[in-house]
């Protein structure tokens, strides 16, 4: 599996750029002026961003309720993102969706999802629809282990496998849904054995590893351009943070999480990129200070933005 | 009291060959019922005391909520981190434990962490795995007696077992990984999902086993000059165009035709370097030492491998000496039974 020095200093910015990202978010929660809840991706940028590195903007995502690195990783816009948690009018649903809802069709995201198992149904359908247009696009599918013991998710496998749908069913492992370990709701842990089912080809690779998740997505999205139906690619990683932002997470051990951080993603592929000669300190420096302005810039965007007119409340609802 | 191992690898038969092959998922829950075949084969040969590798699918603790056996069942005394050094460190727990014999499921890959653990108590690997040469299909159950023959020296073990020659990896000179079947050098530079399937990038194959009815590298070397398991030789070939052409089956499912451009038996103590920069070397066929350029690397024979525990071997020595049908007390063997007719 080979990939272009661009393409890996695009992947590594794309993880620096989530969890700055994410890291504000987590500040200016704390400071009470992002409103609602935030579940925050800390921890499991490879994943997204090794994944997106196969796509181009035609392809579809689906998300969920942890969403801001699939979406970042597929390009969307950080200034619309964050005035969204801001609750403003310039935010990706005008203010009315906030972090769970964030969507941008014209790159393919067809939106986080505040339903556990709620992705995989729209990324079958999303998939079929590819098919039966005759295009070789392919659909994504992001759900956690938690979202693997929901029907939703088994009825979409099911199908996507039946009609051989160009659908890749992602799911990332981070070993708890809420505060209930895999250990405890999950019978078969190993969210890959459950592929076969579904006659699915599985694969679990380490969801920390970039190049690991980038060359699992590569194979599985070349098969399904081509016709040869869906895959299952479990990542097994881990949230560094709480499943919300301000659950202390006393169900994890200090020591299971200093374990998981020294696995850090990020500082992984940083020093790999240095080994290998793609990246020079300097470079490094420039590309963290590129991406603290956009974020930055982006909390500016959304600060100074409008609320949405309380006149507003009844538009861009269907029911 | 006589003490067997179990270590069950709940990672094996999960890699990217399920994608870029076609392998079968090993799901965890064959390997519980796996081990609980094994359990039955120790406990109806007389086993007493069972340590297990912990692990974060506990495939051991599931074993034993099906069954009632008369064993003493406890863990190895660590913290399972869901890594392969989880495989090397119970070996070594379970040869300063005093460990008879020790039971894995797992492929090539779960092996070669076990060795690197330790290579004195006698290994019997059941293949949970995928491109498997190492281990064996066997039945578990008869795993378990075998292993409880061997644990027990109910069957010396100069009868029951062989040992292995190993390939050990060198960093200028100094030994720094191992692989049980082969070391393959490939045209990479990421570890990434570890197993190797282009077979265009690979350059240079060490074997120190090759059978023409394996599957993986080794079938490619075996195909040319076999090398059993427990011959004190191996094989060095070099790929490239213009080769004598080997159509080999190199992963499941996945038959590719290769040109051998150089084939060398190679001796207990040969050395192979490693050339070219950068590169990676496959060990058991995942992708393991990074080659940079700034160091030597090379792999050489060595025959302090792993003793391992040839199942039908052990059988046959049990059966020699009655172990499992004992003669009775001042009576005559019993007659061989006909055949009877089924229609």
């Amino acid at each position: 599996m080979s990939i272009t020095r661009e393409k890996l200093v695009d992947a590594y910015t794309t993880m620096v750029k989530i969890r700055t990202f994410e890291e504000h978010a987590a500040q200016l929660f704390a400071e009470g002026k992002i409103p609602g809840f935030v579940h925050l991706y800390v921890g499991e940028e490879a994943v997204a961003a090794g994944v997106c590195a196969t796509l181009r903007d035609s392809d579809y995502i689906t998300s969920t309720h942890r969403g801001h690195g699939h979406l970042i990783s597929k390009g969307g816009d950080v200034k619309r993102m964050m005035a969204e948690l801001f609750g403003k009018r310039t935010g990706y649903c005008k203010g009315k969706g906030g972090s769970m809802h964030i969507a941008d069709m014209t790159l393919g995201i067809m939106g986080a999802n505040g339903i556990v198992g709620g992705g995989p149904p729209l990324a079958a359908g999303a998939g079929f629809a590819c098919k039966y247009l005759g295009r070789d696009d392919v659909a994504v599918c992001f759900f956690g282990d938690g979202a693997a013991n929901q029907g939703t998710t088994h009825e979409a496998m099911n199908l996507a496998s039946c009609w051989k749908l160009p659908v890749v069913f992602v799911n990332e492992n981070n070993r708890y849904g809420i505060s209930c370990s895999v250990d405890r709701a999950t019978c078969v842990t190993d969210i890959a054995d459950k592929a076969a089912a579904f006659d699915m080809p599985a694969v679990s690779v380490d969801g920390n590893d970039l190049m690991a998740v980038y060359e699992a997505a590569s194979e599985a999205v070349e098969r399904a351009r081509r016709g040869a139906g869906p895959t299952l690619i479990e990542c097994k990683t881990y949230r560094q943070r709480g499943h919300f932002e301000g659950d202390p997470a006393g169900y994890r051990s200090p020591e299971e999480v200093a374990e998981w951080k020294a696995k850090d993603p990020i500082p992984r592929l940083e020093k790999k990129l240095l080994e290998m000669g793609v990246l020079a300190e300097d470079r490094i420096r420039e590309i963290r200070a590129g991406v603290l302005a956009e974020v930055e810039e982006a909390v500016r965007f959304a600060e100074e933005s409008p609320l949405p007119d309380p006149s507003e409340v009844t538009e861009d609802v269907y029911a | 009291m006589a003490l067997v191992g179990i270590i069950a690898n709940p990672a094996s038969g999960k890699d990217i060959r399920r994608l870029v092959a076609f392998g079968s998922v090993f799901d965890n829950q064959e390997k519980v019922r796996i081990v609980r075949r094994v359990l039955l084969g120790l406990a109806a040969m007389g086993m007493e005391r069972v340590c297990y590798m912990p692990d974060t699918y506990h495939i051991v603790e599931r074993a034993l909520r099906r069954i009632q056996v008369p064993l003493e069942v406890f863990p190895a005394d660590f913290r399972a981190r869901g890594e392969p050094s989880d495989s090397t460190e119970a070996a070594r727990v379970m040869e300063a434990l005093g460990t008879g014999c020790v039971v894995t499921l797992g492929g090539d890959g779960t092996n070669r962490v076990v060795a690197k653990g330790s290579c004195a108590v006698p290994v019997l690997p059941i293949s949970t795995g995928t491109n498997n040469v190492f281990p064996a299909m066997i039945e578990a159950t008869v795993a378990g007696l075998a292993a409880a023959l061997v644990a027990r020296g109910l069957v010396p073990e100069e009868e029951a077992t062989f040992r292995s020659t190993q390939l050990e990896v060198l960093r200028d000179g100094e030994p720094a990984d191992l692989a049980l079947v082969d070391a393959v050098v490939c045209d990479d530079v990421f570890l990434g999902s570890r197993a190797v399937w282009d077979i265009a990038k690979v350059r240079q194959i060490v074997l120190n086993r090759a059978a023409p009815g394996s599957i993986g590298f080794s079938s490619i070397g075996g195909l040319l000059h076999a090398v059993a398991p427990d011959a004190p030789e191996g094989l060095y070939l070099e790929l490239g165009p213009g080769g004598r052409p080997v159509t080999a089956p190199v992963a499941p499912g996945l038959i590719e035709t290769v040109g051998v451009t150089t084939l060398r038996v190679l001796g207990v103590g040969d050395r192979v370097e490693v050339r070219g920069a950068p590169a990676v070397v496959a060990l058991d066929g995942e992708r393991e030492v990074e080659v940079t350029g700034r160091e030597r690397v090379s792999i050489r024979l060595s025959p302090h491998g792993p003793r391992v525990v040839d199942v039908e071997r052990t059988m046959a020595a049990a059966a020699r000496r009655g172990v499992l049908a004992p003669r009775r007390r001042g009576g005559r063997p019993c007659p061989a039974t006909p055949n009877v007719p089924t229609s």
